[in-house]
């Protein structure tokens, strides 16, 4: 046995070793989760807080606006996060005029803990200091980062540290300005079927996400604040190849989220004719020029 | 609890050393630890499920006892038939209502009728079908006067949810694996290692091999209709990769992880897709299920003993019973169908028992009368698994037609590096025919040699792994 328990031991300290350095790297390493965190922590002045996942985090720049705004938003990023980080930060920003939410196709039929983002919960935890229900107490992984990752992002995340010398991939005021360039027509068309394709989740279910989205409404109406119910400009191509009754149901709701709240504007800019082709990085995401012309675009809403 | 999460890996260690340190010394405290162990390694996934669990042990440890003590045959009958009405009524239950009460639906309104009656919405119990089979047989043996029943309760309720094998087999039978829990365990050093191996295969074949084939697998399947037939062809190919190495992964896990607690499992796959004829293939492909069907069905039925009609009548049934038992949907008994009818040819020639030896033995390159072979017998396989992927028939049937098309010529739009790593995999496969595993490397003298081939295949498995898949058969 003692033979077993030291062969054992003996083999898994190199994988320990391996183990402890990405614990390490994860924990030490600024990047978009302990950034934004220190950020938004720090100026208390903000007028216009924008959440939102990759659309809002691409597509809006704070720095377009008139007001002094924060972009709250990270990539897939869901409404179940947007609820937490906007209940968590808003007694600390008692400027705070305006709410600037997105809501995407995929928005309100996510279900919380999605393959895709299933290890970001953690990051939210233990890097913006949420608490996140959705992660048990007994769960080895809200005690080890580099638990919530496969070996192989986690190297492909140290592999890009190592030619860009940060993870931070947004600027002071938290707008992603990774997104410069854009792709010619035909290869738009081949992303907009793939991304399509991947944010197709067959789902019909707008309860669970709607109603996360009346209770932000309702914080914001007891604190005063504004909401811009927003619908971020995407490729025709790629909104065609989505359900219509899908986009029709969520057209539906944001009309009655603002029919029945007084503190909320609709902006929907999914199928607005000023974004071309060039304002675009890929199907569904802004890049900096079509960034600039949408937060332009949103900056009429605000006194 | 999955096998290849780090909940395992926590909780394996903990049984481990509370087994062989803290428990060693009286084997009942060691059985009941086993019981609590493998009760909460189930209630991970549903606690309410246990209640299941607990009534199918109590009723067949008692069943077995009653059994024991009266020789009236009526009687004898009565308390097997009892074990039946209440393990295959609760399977029947939370497996097959709502599939029987659609079935009915539809044939009711072939006629223009209406069938009022409702589906429920029911939650299928994970590994049902797997411990309502191991419990059934160790009541069929007693009556069938093979064993004994056993007295001791702890023993009992420890073989029918020994973890490691709770909810996806190998299903074991009472002869093999209930004695083990009678008998002092003693820690054995090669046999602990054998388990690691396993075990680390089980991981590579689980998390490398099926769940990379399963990325393209739900691709393809879920958009048929956007590829070609030679994709939709590899489509398959790739499904019949990932339930090989989900489900021979599992077992491998599950095998290892008994071993390190000085259990033995029943081998439950043997390099299926290296078999020869159907006849084989069904000799290396789930074994334990295999095995059970030819014991308590097959062989009851008649076997191959009577008529060559009656012999065909039997197949048919075992193939059609044994789809069943996959899951509630027609496309499982249409795949046991398709089995049974490519089955046909080796009964009439009387070629099915065939091919119990190791194929070219000694050969490093297989001849090419192996390779047809067993390539023809794996393209059988294959296109028998369009039916058990398929969501349902329709499905199946335009994925055939797409497969079938002019297209089917044409380069097929899949990760070569995909393919490519299968096919090294099976030469791996190929080359280690003669032993229990793939990981049977004891041949290697060179120690560090061996430690390397750990070493790479963690690295493996950390680097190449697909996403998180859960495993196929926890839905059967």
């Amino acid at each position: 046995m003692k033979k077993l328990l030291s062969h054992i031991s003996l083999f898994l300290i190199p994988i320990c070793v391996v183990w402890m350095l990405a614990e390490v790297f994860y924990r030490t390493v600024p990047n978009n989760y302990t950034y934004k965190h220190e950020q938004i922590s720090k100026n208390k002045d903000i007028e216009v807080l924008v959440l939102g996942d990759s659309h809002t985090f691409y597509g809006i720049n704070p720095e377009q606006l008139s007001l002094k705004a924060y972009n709250l938003s990270n990539v897939s990023q869901t409404i179940y996060f947007d609820k937490l980080l906007f209940e968590k930060h808003v007694n600390n920003l008692p400027n705070l005029k305006y709410l600037i939410l997105s809501v995407e196709y995929t928005t309100l039929t996510q279900e919380d803990n999605t393959q895709e983002d299933i290890w970001r919960k953690y990051f939210y935890k233990a890097q913006m200091d949420l608490e996140v229900p959705l992660i048990q107490w007994y769960n080895p992984k809200k005690y080890s980062l580099a638990l919530t990752r496969k070996f192989n992002n986690t190297w492909k995340t140290f592999k890009d540290y190592r030619e860009k010398g940060t993870l931070i991939g947004c600027d002071a005021n938290g707008w992603g300005n990774t997104y410069l360039a854009t792709v010619n027509a035909i290869e738009m068309k081949r992303l907009a079927h793939v991304v399509a394709k991947k944010h197709e989740d067959g789902s019909m279910d707008f309860s669970v996400n709607s109603n996360r989205v009346q209770q932000i409404i309702d914080l914001c109406k007891s604190k005063n604040i504004e909401i811009l119910l927003v619908n971020m400009p995407s490729v025709p191509e790629y909104v065609s190849l989505l359900k219509s009754e899908k986009w029709k149901k969520i057209d539906s709701i944001c009309n009655h989220l603002k029919t029945i709240n007084t503190n909320v504007t609709r902006i929907d800019l999914l199928n607005d004719k000023q974004f071309t082709l060039k304002d675009f990085q890929d199907a569904d995401h802004l890049n900096a020029e079509g960034a600039k012309k949408c937060s332009l675009t949103l900056n009429q809403y605000l006194d | 609890m999955l096998f290849n999460t780090i909940d395992f890996a926590i909780f394996m260690p903990i049984i481990f050393l509370l087994y062989w340190f803290v428990f060693k010394r009286n084997i009942k405290i060691q059985n009941i630890f086993l019981v609590l162990a493998s009760y909460f390694f189930y209630a991970c996934w549903d606690w309410r499920f246990l209640g299941l669990i607990f009534l199918s042990s109590i009723v067949d440890y008692f069943v077995g006892l009653y059994l024991a003590k009266t020789e009236q045959k009526s009687k004898r009958k009565a308390l097997l038939l009892s074990s039946l009405i209440v393990n295959l009524g609760i399977l029947g239950f939370f497996k097959y209502y709502n599939f029987f009460i659609e079935s009915f639906q539809e044939v009711f309104s072939l006629f223009g009728r209406s069938l009022e009656s409702s589906t429920l919405h029911i939650l299928l119990p994970v590994g049902i079908s797997f411990y309502t089979f191991q419990t059934l047989s160790y009541t069929i043996d007693i009556y069938r006067k093979r064993i004994e029943p056993t007295n001791n309760v702890v023993s009992f309720f420890a073989f029918v949810s020994f973890f490691p094998q709770l909810v996806a087999g190998p299903i074991e039978r009472a002869s093999n694996l209930l004695p083990q829990f009678e008998r002092k365990r003693e820690f054995d050093y090669s046999k602990s290692i054998d388990g690691l191996r396993l075990i680390l295969l089980g991981l590579f074949k689980k998390m490398v091999i099926a769940d990379n084939c399963a990325l393209a697998v739900n691709e393809i399947f879920a958009y048929y209709p956007e590829y070609s037939g030679s994709t939709l062809f590899f489509g398959a190919f790739f499904f019949a990769f990932q339930i090989y190495g989900d489900f021979s992964g599992y077992s491998d896990i599950a095998i290892g992880s008994a071993r390190l607690l000085g259990f033995d499992l029943m081998q439950n796959f043997n390099s299926p897709y290296l078999s020869r004829n159907l006849g084989e293939f069904w000799r290396r492909w789930h074994i334990s299920l295999s095995t059970w069907f030819r014991d308590y069905v097959y062989i009851p039925l008649g076997g191959n003993k009577g008529s060559q009609a009656k012999w065909i009548r039997n197949i048919f049934i075992v193939f059609l019973v044994s789809g069943l038992w996959h899951g509630a949907n027609w496309t499982f008994i249409i795949w046991g169908f398709i089995h049974a009818l490519f089955f046909m040819p080796l009964i009439l020639k009387k070629t099915n028992a065939n091919f119990k030896d190791v194929a070219d033995e000694g050969k490093i390159i297989p001849s090419l009368k192996t390779i047809f072979q067993i390539g023809s017998t794996f393209l059988i396989v294959l296109l028998a698994w369009v039916f058990f992927r398929a969501e349902n028939v329709t499905h199946a049937l335009l994925y055939f037609e797409g497969i079938f098309s002019a297209s089917l010529f044409s380069i097929p739009t899949v990760s070569r590096g995909l393919v490519l790593f299968l096919f090294i995999y099976m030469i791996f496969e190929w080359l280690q025919r003669d032993k229990k595993h793939l990981l049977e490397i004891d041949f290697i003298n060179s120690k560090p040699l061996r430690i390397a081939i750990y070493y790479c295949l963690v690295f493996i498995i950390f680097y190449f792994s697909g996403d998180t898949q859960p495993f196929i058969y926890f839905q059967f």
